[in-house]
């Protein structure tokens, strides 16, 4: 047998687990083998080093933290229960609506038509809006004109003593 | 009731993997936080404490993995371990204190799998069934595991006597 292999059964050796058989084999390659015979020996006491590690106290501040979470824990779930309020389910649902829309919008393979599709809308509703303005002044331009009109027909009327111009007649 | 019952165990497991007393606290704390979070997971039909020292065992390990603690130093063997008893003559009994403290040393050389079922194994006395259990691991893989460690171990504890013989 070979000190590698005698290594991988010192611990069974040690702890008693072998079968004659092997029990057999492992004593006579230590009888004439020093070096295994040597680890044999530093393996015991790395066993018994091991084994002799006490076993340490909690300090209190440990324990009273630890019996601490508990309610730390009740405290932390007490922070989310208005997630449940009834009265926020509208604002849950509009912001879900809000959220897959926005989803459909940014994941869409075809968002560059939807870009240009929006510009455009973007762009006709300014224009219209632009004409509609047009249109507005040019009303407010008629309309002030019309007032002139009638405010200088009516003070040349004879009645306010005005000197009435008979062509208007 | 939880924290009486098995705070010493899940300290005493922390500390000894990863060698410091202030990280073994916090640790404690992280595991017991777990352990409130899981208990309606729990299955009645298992067995609680090696259910508790898995879920430590996969907390300190992914810990390890995320934070590195063997670049850490483990904290000096003389702070926390208390001088031994000098039941075979105060001469044996400096030699199995200066045994100790290599060993305590040397634990930070092994794979953290390993260092695990040594610590479970050596010095938390488990059976070997029972460290099966916890590492989830087939009995044969778990004695050649610990086989191992334990040979890196006394190697560590033969050379760093050889070289102080030398000096």
């Amino acid at each position: 047998m070979t000190c590698e292999r005698i290594e991988e059964l010192l611990s069974a050796f040690l702890e008693g687990e072998l079968g004659q058989a092997e029990k057999a084999l492992v004593e006579s390659h230590l009888a004439g083998c020093p070096d295994c015979t040597a680890l044999l020996a530093v393996l015991s006491r790395t066993q018994q080093a091991l084994a002799d590690f006490p076993e340490l106290d909690v300090s209190p501040g440990l324990k009273a933290r630890l019996a601490a979470i508990p309610e730390q824990k009740k405290k932390f779930s007490f922070s989310f229960d208005f997630v449940l309020k009834p009265s926020l389910q509208p604002v849950f649902a509009a912001a879900t609506i809000f959220m897959t829309l926005l989803s459909f919008y940014l994941f869409n393979p075809d968002k560059k038509n939807i870009d240009r599709a929006i510009d455009q809308k973007i762009h006709s509703g300014y224009s219209q809006v632009e004409k509609l303005y047009a249109k507005t002044g040019s009303f407010t331009d008629r309309l002030g004109d019309t007032a002139d009109n009638v405010f200088v027909s009516v003070k040349n009327w004879k009645v306010f003593g005005g000197n009435e111009d008979p062509t208007y007649k | 009731m939880l924290v009486n019952t098995y705070s010493k165990r899940v300290f005493n497991l922390a500390y000894q993997f990863g060698g410091s007393y202030q990280e073994a606290e916090d640790l404690t704390q992280d595991i017991f936080l777990k352990l409130h979070g899981a208990l309606g997971k729990y299955d009645f039909e298992k067995n609680f404490t090696a259910w508790l020292i898995t879920m430590a065992k996969n907390h300190l390990i992914d810990t390890y993995r995320k934070t590195r603690w063997e670049k850490a130093h483990r904290d000096e063997f003389d702070e926390q371990f208390a001088a031994p008893e000098a039941a075979q003559g105060p001469e044996s009994g400096l030699m199995q204190e200066a045994d100790r403290k290599l060993v305590w040393e040397g634990l930070n050389r092994l794979a953290p799998e390993t260092r695990m079922a040594v610590i479970l194994r050596d010095i938390q006395d488990k059976r070997y069934e029972e460290v099966a259990e916890i590492l989830d691991l087939p009995l044969g893989t778990v004695k050649s595991r610990i086989n191992r460690g334990r040979l890196q171990l006394a190697k560590i504890l033969k050379d760093r006597k050889e070289d102080a013989h030398d000096l």
